[in-house]
């Protein structure tokens, strides 16, 4: 076993065995950092469509009624709400502010992320 | 009579140059024991080869840290008890982030010189301590008396830190704590080190050592009392101050 | 100033522009800003707009960057969140400890990557809004 640091090791961040929740807001925040970093990119191009016109928008939005894309769009929308949600749990905790309320501070963004995105699936779905 | 339990140690094993593998001991404990009271007895009447760290026996000396089932832990203070029911298998690993000698044992050399370019105390006067109820004004003739450190330089909290595992210069928890301990403005000199790439921001907020250390250290909240000094610092140097 | 201690052990300082408290400052003034900007763009685009299940339509779009502060808010929106994704992703190749030459690199790709997305932004806010005169 190569047990010194070294950057291979990265997959390690991401490994919630025997962790505390404090290990999983942070493989979390990683995770949806990563994945809204992607996602922001590819919107940004997406949106180059307007600069088109109408009909090239409009048939990108007939796009988003499939359900495949629709559940990547609630994916999405967790994701902001947690690393959002989170992000201000780590600039609070950051300024001394809460340290040691920082586990119930994760669990609350995960509760309101999971609230956040059944509004938002009940309006894309059955809304 | 005290309480009988049959357990199954599985211990990673490694000799320079050669593979590691797990070797297994069953023995009968009693939980109330400790995790190193167990592993003692396989080294006296199991296996010779067995090399682990160990001294005090009493979490002062910060020798015996040591993963059980993944999790840092200070073997001297664990009761076999508090990790383990009746007929468990215990996996025995050493510490992650250091480089392996032999079996249990680690090379802490890194987290020593971490600690020595902080200048870590290992006493400090009471007066400059996180005590509980301090008195509201202290006496001059106060500042003669000292107290040990919280931090025993165990290297749990390297261990399981997240960012410890693929950065070797990152502080890390430990002495980035013995920083706050120091207070940055009385030692604005450390002020280049924390503020830098493998200081203060290099942590993410797991909270991992916290949850370790066996010491009420508690770094995590130090590093964040550590942001809030750097921040504050180097506010007063931008006006000149 | 370094600390004589540091220097006695040889310990890297980090005197490269790899993180200080300015860079970590940014990180934590974006991100909050971005929560309340987020708020109003999921709220808009999700309930404003008139095609199936509130998305907002070609026309809703020219109609809502009528308004003058719409564009300007898009434009702080766009540079703040690439600011913010990519400050994140620059912390994150930061733990892997980049020698020199590789942090090098990955300041002049991210921020090529940055600048062109922020002027694309800019350039596509303009050229809707001006659809909208």
């Amino acid at each position: 076993m190569n047990n010194q640091p070294a950057p291979q090791r990265l997959l390690s961040w991401f490994n919630p065995l025997g962790r505390n929740p404090g290990s999983w807001a942070f493989i979390l925040n990683r995770l949806t950092g990563l994945g809204l970093t992607m996602y922001l990119f590819l919107h940004l191009m997406v949106l180059g469509r307007l600069a088109q016109g109408p009909e090239a928008y409009e048939e990108f939005l007939a796009l988003t009624k499939s359900p495949l894309i629709k559940l990547g769009e609630l994916l999405v929308i967790g994701a902001v709400i947690y690393h959002g949600l989170n992000g201000l749990r780590v600039v609070l905790t950051s300024f001394g502010l809460g340290v040691r309320r920082q586990v119930q501070m994760f669990y609350l963004s995960v509760l309101l992320a999971l609230v956040g995105t059944a509004i938002f699936a009940f309006r894309m779905f059955a809304g | 009579m005290p309480e009988q339990w049959t357990v199954t140690l599985r211990i990673y094993r490694q000799k320079t140059n050669e593979p590691s593998r797990y070797d297994t001991f069953t023995l009968e404990v009693n939980p109330d024991e400790y995790i190193l009271d167990a592993i003692e007895r396989v080294w006296a009447f199991h296996d010779r080869s067995l090399c682990f760290r160990h001294a005090c026996h009493h979490s002062t000396c910060g020798a015996c840290g040591m993963r059980v089932n993944g999790v840092e832990k200070l073997t001297c203070i664990t009761t076999i008890r508090s990790v383990a029911r009746p007929n468990a298998v215990l996996t025995i690993e050493p510490l992650r982030n250091f480089p392996i000698i032999s079996d249990l044992v680690v090379d802490m050399g890194e987290l020593y010189r971490k600690m020595e370019a902080v200048e870590a105390r290992a006493v400090l006067p009471i007066t400059e301590a996180e005590i509980e109820k301090p008195p509201h004004q202290w006496k001059t003739e106060d500042s003669q008396y000292v107290r040990l450190s919280d931090c025993l330089e165990c290297g749990l909290c390297i261990s399981a830190c997240p960012v410890a595992a693929t950065s070797q210069p990152y502080l890390g928890p430990a002495p980035l704590a013995a920083a706050q301990d120091h207070r940055l403005d009385r030692r604005p000199d450390l002020l280049t080190l924390i503020d830098s790439e493998h200081g203060v921001w290099r942590c993410h907020s797991a909270f991992e050592c916290t949850a370790v250390c066996p010491s009420f250290v508690d770094p995590g909240r130090r590093i964040m009392d550590l942001r809030k000094q750097t921040i504050s610092a180097k506010i007063r140097h931008f006006f000149g101050k | 100033m370094n600390s004589p201690s540091s220097e006695h052990f040889n310990y890297p300082t980090g005197r490269r522009a790899g993180e200080n408290a300015w860079l970590w400052l940014v990180k934590m003034i974006t991100g909050p800003l971005l929560v309340l900007i987020l708020t109003l763009h999921l709220i808009v685009n999700h309930y404003m707009g008139s095609a199936h299940s509130g998305l907002m339509t070609y026309n809703d779009i020219v109609a809502y960057f009528r308004n003058p502060l719409i564009p300007l808010i898009e434009i702080i929106f766009v540079a703040t969140v690439v600011t913010h994704s990519l400050l994140g992703v620059r912390g994150i190749i930061l733990d892997m400890n980049p020698s020199q030459k590789v942090l090098t690199w990955v300041n002049a790709v991210l921020l090529l990557i940055g600048c062109s997305a922020v002027g694309y932004g800019i350039w596509l806010a303009l050229v809707i809004a001006s659809k909208s005169t």
